[in-house]
């Protein structure tokens, strides 16, 4: 039953989403941003979730695991695909640089000055306050770049900038990713070699899936099959990772790289079928977020100002620092830590993750925090990035009147 | 061909066994739905090509597939995993009849109904008589029977029998559109697998009722009739309302076809059984009725499930072959191997004997395509079991058993039927693996 109840959800709120007038700007501002972005199913989903009006209760969620399973798989399987080592091997040092910096400089000024009301707070062993640390900031170190790509797209903003803005924004992926296996190394089992061995699990099983999924695609002709047989392997990359309890976003990086790296014209094929399969997918992957959140922890909204502020104050300076290292490589625009405070769909797929491998009250304080972090900031991102667009003040000139 | 699918499909098993042998080393093990999902999908699909290499149908293949990977043979699904995959059967099942729908003409109806109802009839009497009888016959070797009094061994065996007598909707058509199969016998016995399950509904509703009573229960003759009414008109009235919704969005949206038809059979599936209806009815109403008001809808209908029916398909069978409980084949199996002989033989002299004049490939070869059973006899063995605690959890395991053994066999003499009947366009030689 809660399958089809939350079938039915998800079918009004596409309907509700793709109607004009809710996407109009004009009239409600805020809920065309959340309808274009998705994250409305975020909202929706935690409004109906049990932590809010109790519409899907505990039970429906657990009985769901499968589908957040997929969607995490899912997510990882795409994400792995657009990892293209060549191209990856083309970037210059000061691109991964910037990338790092940007990242690198939310993640600390977020991770660091929140340890402390963590560890203080919860009554828990330091590691674990400081696992709980590093995870919100491997979430606020994460960007997206789809107001840059609007901005390009729709004139707004020159294309090398945009594109120079998204390709950042992708980078930081990898520092979140790499961040995730370290929470996971030192959260998921009782030491952290049996941790870093669950990983190492994850990431083995996608390959092994990955290799296999390739060589059962190579040759085939039909677009139908190769669709069935892609399918197919995420649905048993994420359900394997599942079933063993290690993370299933890992397992369908690993398996979408390895694909890309191994597979042929057909994988190429193939994924630009799935990309078809990717916005559903997202969409459904948010709405169970949100019903995940627990809108009454009081700590979690008192943690919540603090994190965007810092992240906010984060991004400007990584930005700023970005900008210092790559602006003679990349054509970056000036202000360029507005246009990285928008969050995309990898921040949620992290805490989720970690929700489910590590289930606790940290890991459910972590997860509340940075899911209205995300709705927050993707309103907060579209007023930032104004300012990108808005030219530059001028340096006065010497002996000119102030 | 043959080799590199089954090089692929001893892979992908050895990958199965691979994960079952990691999950040996964790203390806690997750959710197994979506692994079985996945793995069902792959086997059944390369499993499918290796039939067809063998001259087998593919069904044949994502049945065996599921059955050796399932928790009955090699172990590497959990059971937990199989059993939560019934909303994926009841999509199929949805997207199968709605296709059927979409083949039910009116002109066809007119010209082969009465034909085709009279044949059922007549099949579906003859093999309840039979299994009726060889039921009390046996009644000294099946220990639920030994102890209960006359009419109460015959109010059982009429149960029994009530669903011994169903065919396979869904293996039948599933056969049909693999070997894209079109003609009058084709449509002959789609048509009486079709109704068959009509008559099945209604006699089951009949024989619960006769058995509760013989036991004590009373007969309440008002509920029967209004229970097996809504089920059958309630069905079909919610099938033509969703025909209406589905053409609106036809013609009104025009996009994404097989992502919508996916939804609402998802949906339909799901209510129906919320609603005690029949999801079967229902979208076979809906497919007939969208057919026959809009005929180039229709067609979409049936080009957009073909595109989507591959993996449905696949996941469908290798799911119910996984589900094939081996054990009960072990139990009791002699006397459902003995019944099933007699089913056989009861099926082959109706269809032999009382078969329409005029085309006598339908005396010849029709009772090969009435021996495969599946899903309904499944959910009626299910719900025996549970509507008569005492002895019905020993009854499902015989009708289990049987099921087990026409599963196996049925898909086989299905696609003979309509190889001998000449029917089949193009033969599926064994495409690239």
């Amino acid at each position: 039953m809660q399958a089809l109840l939350v079938f039915l959800a998800i079918a009004a709120l596409s309907l509700l989403a793709s109607s004009r007038t809710v996407l109009d700007p004009g009239r409600f501002p805020a809920v065309a941003h959340l309808a274009a972005s998705g994250l409305l199913f975020l909202a929706c989903g935690t409004v109906m979730g049990p932590g809010s009006l109790g519409v899907l209760s505990w039970g429906d969620l657990t009985a769901l695991r499968p589908v957040l399973a997929l969607g995490l798989g899912v997510a990882g399987v795409i994400i792995g695909l657009n990892l293209e080592p060549r191209l990856l091997r083309l970037l210059p040092r000061e691109v991964y640089a910037a990338a790092l910096a940007h990242a690198g400089t939310a993640f600390l000024w977020v991770a660091l000055p929140l340890a402390g009301p963590l560890l203080f707070t919860m009554g828990l062993p330091p590691g674990a306050a400081l696992g709980a640390a590093v995870l919100l900031g491997a979430a606020a170190s994460l960007s997206s770049g789809h107001f840059a790509v609007l901005g390009y797209r729709s004139g707004r903003m020159e294309r090398r900038s945009g594109l120079s803005v998204a390709l950042l924004t992708m980078l930081d992926d990898l520092v979140g990713l790499g961040v995730l296996v370290l929470a996971l190394s030192f959260g998921a089992a009782g030491h952290p070699l049996e941790g870093l061995g669950l990983v190492a699990l994850a990431l083995l099983l996608g390959m092994a899936c990955g290799g296999l999924l390739a060589f059962l695609m190579h040759g085939l002709k039909d677009q139908g099959e190769l669709m069935a047989v892609l399918l197919g392997g995420v649905a048993l990359v994420s359900g394997a990772a599942a079933y063993l309890r290690v993370s299933a976003l890992l397992a369908g990086v690993a398996c979408g790289a390895t694909l890309v790296l191994v597979g042929g014209r057909a994988v190429e094929q193939a994924a630009r079928g799935l990309g078809r399969f990717e916005r559903p997918a997202y969409l459904l992957l948010i709405f169970l977020v949100g019903a995940h959140v627990q809108a009454r922890d009081l700590m979690a909204w008192v943690l919540l100002p603090g994190y965007l502020g810092l992240r906010f104050v984060g991004k400007v300076l990584g930005g700023a620092l970005a900008q210092r290292i790559a602006g003679g490589t990349l054509a970056l625009p000036p202000r360029l830590g507005y246009a990285l405070i928008a969050q995309g769909g990898l921040a949620l797929c992290l805490v989720v993750e970690y929700l489910v491998l590590v289930p606790g009250p940290l890991s459910q304080r972590v997860f509340d925090v940075v899911v209205a972090g995300a709705l927050i900031n993707e309103l907060l991102g579209s007023r930032a990035f104004r300012y990108v667009l808005a030219p530059a003040p001028e340096a006065p000139v010497k002996g000119s009147p102030t | 061909m043959t080799v590199r699918a089954g090089m692929r499909l001893l892979l992908l098993v050895l990958l199965l066994a691979g994960i079952a042998r990691a999950q040996m080393w964790r203390v806690d093990t997750g959710t197994s739905v979506t692994l079985a999902a996945g793995a069902l999908l792959l086997c059944g699909l390369f499993a499918g090509k290796v039939a067809i290499g063998l001259g087998l149908p593919r069904l044949t293949g994502y049945l065996l597939v599921g059955v050796a990977v399932g928790p009955y043979a090699l172990g590497f699904i959990p059971g937990a995993g199989v059993k939560g995959l019934e909303l994926v059967k009841g999509l199929a099942l949805s997207l199968i009849a709605l296709v059927a729908g979409t083949e039910l003409h009116l002109g066809l109806l007119r010209r082969v109904g009465t034909k085709v109802a009279v044949l059922c009839a007549v099949v579906c009497g003859v093999t309840f008589v039979v299994s009726v009888g060889a039921m009390f016959a046996l009644k000294g070797w099946l220990p639920f029977l030994a102890t209960m009094t006359v009419p109460q061994a015959l109010a059982v065996s009429a149960l029994v029998a009530s669903v011994v007598v169903s065919f396979s909707p869904t293996v039948t058509i599933a056969v049909v559109q693999e070997t894209h199969a079109r003609g009058t016998f084709t449509e002959f016995l789609m048509a009486l697998v079709i109704i068959g399950d009509l008559f099945v509904m209604v006699a089951f509703a009949l024989a619960v009722g006769v058995a509760r009573a013989s036991f004590g229960g009373g007969l309440d003759l008002a509920g029967l009739v209004g229970g097996v009414g809504w089920e059958l008109f309630g069905s079909v009235l919610v099938g033509a309302l969703l025909a209406v919704g589905m053409l609106v969005y036809m013609r009104q949206v025009q996009k994404e076809l097989p992502l919508f038809l996916v939804a609402i059979s998802f949906a339909s599936a799901e209510a129906g059984t919320r609603l005690h209806l029949s999801p079967l009815l229902m979208m076979l109403a809906a497919g007939a009725l969208i057919a026959n008001l809009d005929e180039r809808e229709g067609a979409r209908i049936h080009h957009a499930i073909q595109r989507a029916g591959l993996p449905v398909f696949a996941l469908f069978f290798a799911a119910a072959g996984a589900g094939l409980k081996l054990d009960a084949l072990v139990t009791v199996g002699p006397i459902a191997l003995l019944m099933v002989a007699l089913r056989t033989v009861a099926v082959w002299f109706a269809c032999r004997r009382f078969a329409p004049p005029g085309d006598e490939r339908l005396s010849r070869y029709l009772w090969m395509g009435l021996i495969s059973q599946a899903g309904v006899s499944f959910g009626l063995a299910a719900l025996i079991s549970r509507t008569f605690p005492d002895f019905g959890p020993q009854v499902e395991v015989l009708i289990v058993a049987m099921i087990t053994l026409n599963q196996l066999v049925g898909p086989i003499l299905t696609r003979r039927a309509l190889e001998r009947s000449g029917e089949i366009r193009s033969d599926e030689a064994p495409g690239p693996a």
